[in-house]
């Protein structure tokens, strides 16, 4: 507990001394307010869109085209990824094309996503989904293939039929890479779900922020910026990092990928 | 418990770099009752995994048959543990649910099969390791866990591929002393391959040799059992077996 208070303090260190910069620099310089807004402008910008109830609008409709997109995205991605590294010849057939579509994924499908679904919700989701289904179902592939033959034997000769290979065997020994997957899909999404909020939606953080630069709204801007970074860290702290602690950590089977 | 027939047996790879054939196993036979304890000896590369492999299953043969139980083998499957050289342990399994694996397969209910995993671990002394994940143990440590999971499914045939090659002397000789005393209750039939002849001659029936693929000589070890290191190391017996095993195998 102590130690993870302590974790918590240097973590957030480095942003204390960041404001701290920001709150006395700015006044100092006496910069203009258009080109980059005062800390307690941006405080007050962000109290007041909770109040109003305009930045949980935004913040919300981002959060759920993330997990709509996200959920959709591993509910295919996962069992995908493990027909297909299962057999040699699939897979390897496969993966220079989901290696080509992993790096594409996110803001490159914008513009054709709001050509099919319009703008909104289905244009933003699949954005998203791209981003997440191809990096996922690559690195669910990658993680049955290292998943050593012989540990497969051992799963066999102990009775393991289909389904428990599948449940017991594939899918545990993919987690690790399955994990590096969902983090670096997640990451790209994030930054995809800015962009294509920018471009073909009214709501949402990135929608927030492109129109503040309009009315010369610097706070507004400044504020998106930052619920943007804090949101993707929570998710990366309270989400993401639990389970790596709790399975390839533990397993002693972080690899990298 | 199961016997083990192997009539004619071959077994040839197409080795990809080499654009050949290559021939591990070429036209053995072998005869193994039901509760007997086979050590198999050779040097590198006269077959010793291949024969094994094909036995568990794992790998077809090209020609002759493999009966289990009077039954051909068909694929992998729970009547024959194996035991691997690289442990091949579930890292994502604590060692009891590594142990209890083979149980869960064959349906057994939580409850009853943990009481089987503790049963087994404490046989191997592991009672104290059960709660630990495999990259959490030292190498001796998993390769016993690799032994237990195997018994813990009780098989009809234990088939064994260097099984204690990568642990020290001492933990060595205490595996050896377990397993015979494993083997006395359990009465598996057990294929036990390895290098070192002293450890083929403490824990066989029979020793049999191999060369390029096929059976050299087969020597029948007649020692009285329950067998500990503390007599048998100054045993003339024992001494003149080993001395006789070791001279084939140089001359394989
Ligand atoms: N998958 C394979 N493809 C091609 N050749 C193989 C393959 N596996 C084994 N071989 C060859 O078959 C022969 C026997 O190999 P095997 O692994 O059975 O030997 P071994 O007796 O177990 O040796 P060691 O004591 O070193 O473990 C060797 O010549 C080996 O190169
Ligand atoms: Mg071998």
């Amino acid at each position: 507990m102590r130690h993870r208070l302590s974790s918590l303090l240097w973590f957030c260190a480095p942003f204390a001394v960041l404001l701290a910069l920001w709150a006395i620099l700015v006044p100092h310089f006496d910069v203009n307010p258009r080109l980059f807004p005062h800390l307690d402008s941006v405080a007050q910008a962000g109290l007041e869109g909770i109040k109003d109830g305009t930045l949980v609008r935004h913040v919300g409709a981002s959060l759920l085209r993330v997990t709509v997109g996200t959920v959709l995205a591993l509910l295919l991605a996962i069992p995908l990824g493990i027909a297909m590294g299962v057999s040699p010849t699939v897979s390897s057939f496969l993966t220079p094309p989901f290696r080509f579509f992993s790096v594409l994924a996110g803001i490159a499908w914008i513009p054709l996503a709001s050509l099919w679904f319009g703008y909104g919700f289905g244009a933003i989701t699949f954005v998203i989904f791209n981003a997440v289904f191809f990096i996922v179902t690559y690195n669910t592939l990658l993680g049955v293939s290292t998943i050593p033959l012989h540990v497969r034997n051992a799963a066999a000769s102990l009775g393991a039929g289909r389904w428990a290979m599948l449940t017991e065997v594939l899918l545990p020994g993919a987690l690790p890479n399955i994990v590096t997957g969902i983090r670096t899909g997640l990451g790209f999404a994030w930054r995809g779900l800015i962009a294509a909020e920018m471009i073909a939606t009214n709501v949402g953080l990135g929608y927030m922020l492109f129109v503040a630069r309009d009315f010369y709204k610097t706070e507004v801007i400044v504020l998106g910026m930052i619920v943007i970074g804090v949101l993707w860290l929570l998710l990366d702290r309270l989400l993401l990092a639990p389970i790596e602690r709790a399975t390839s950590e533990r397993w002693g089977m972080v690899q990298r990928v | 418990m199961k016997s083990l027939t192997i009539r004619n047996l071959s077994k040839t790879y197409f080795d990809v770099h080499a654009g050949a054939n290559v021939t591990a196993v070429r036209d053995l036979s072998l005869e193994v009752p039901a509760g007997e304890f086979v050590s198999i000896v050779g040097p590198s590369g006269c077959g010793k995994t291949t024969l094994l492999n094909m036995i568990a299953g794992f790998i077809p043969h090209t020609g002759g048959e493999i009966l289990v139980g009077g039954h051909p083998v068909k694929g992998p499957g729970p009547d024959r543990g194996v035991v691997f050289q690289s442990f091949a342990l579930f890292p994502w399994r604590t060692v009891l649910d590594n142990v209890a694996f083979g149980p869960k397969m064959r349906g057994v209910g939580r409850a009853e099969r943990e009481k089987i995993a503790h049963e087994y671990l404490a046989l191997a002394k592991l009672s104290a390791a059960a709660g630990r994940y495999p990259n959490e143990l030292s190498g001796g440590m998993q390769q016993r866990v690799g032994v237990v999971r195997a018994l813990a499914n009780d098989p009809d045939v234990l088939l064994m591929d260097e099984p204690f090659a990568s642990v020290d002397a001492q933990t060595r000789m205490t595996l050896q002393e377990e397993l015979t005393r494993i083997w006395e209750q359990k009465r598996p039939t057990v294929i036990f391959i390895t290098h070192d002849v002293p450890e083929a001659v403490f824990l066989g029936n029979r020793v049999v040799a191999l060369s390029k693929g096929r059976v050299l000589e087969e020597i029948a070890v007649d020692l009285p059992r329950p067998r500990v290191w503390d007599d048998l190391n100054e045993d003339d017996r024992f001494k003149a077996l080993s001395g006789r095993v070791l001279q084939l195998v140089r001359s394989a």
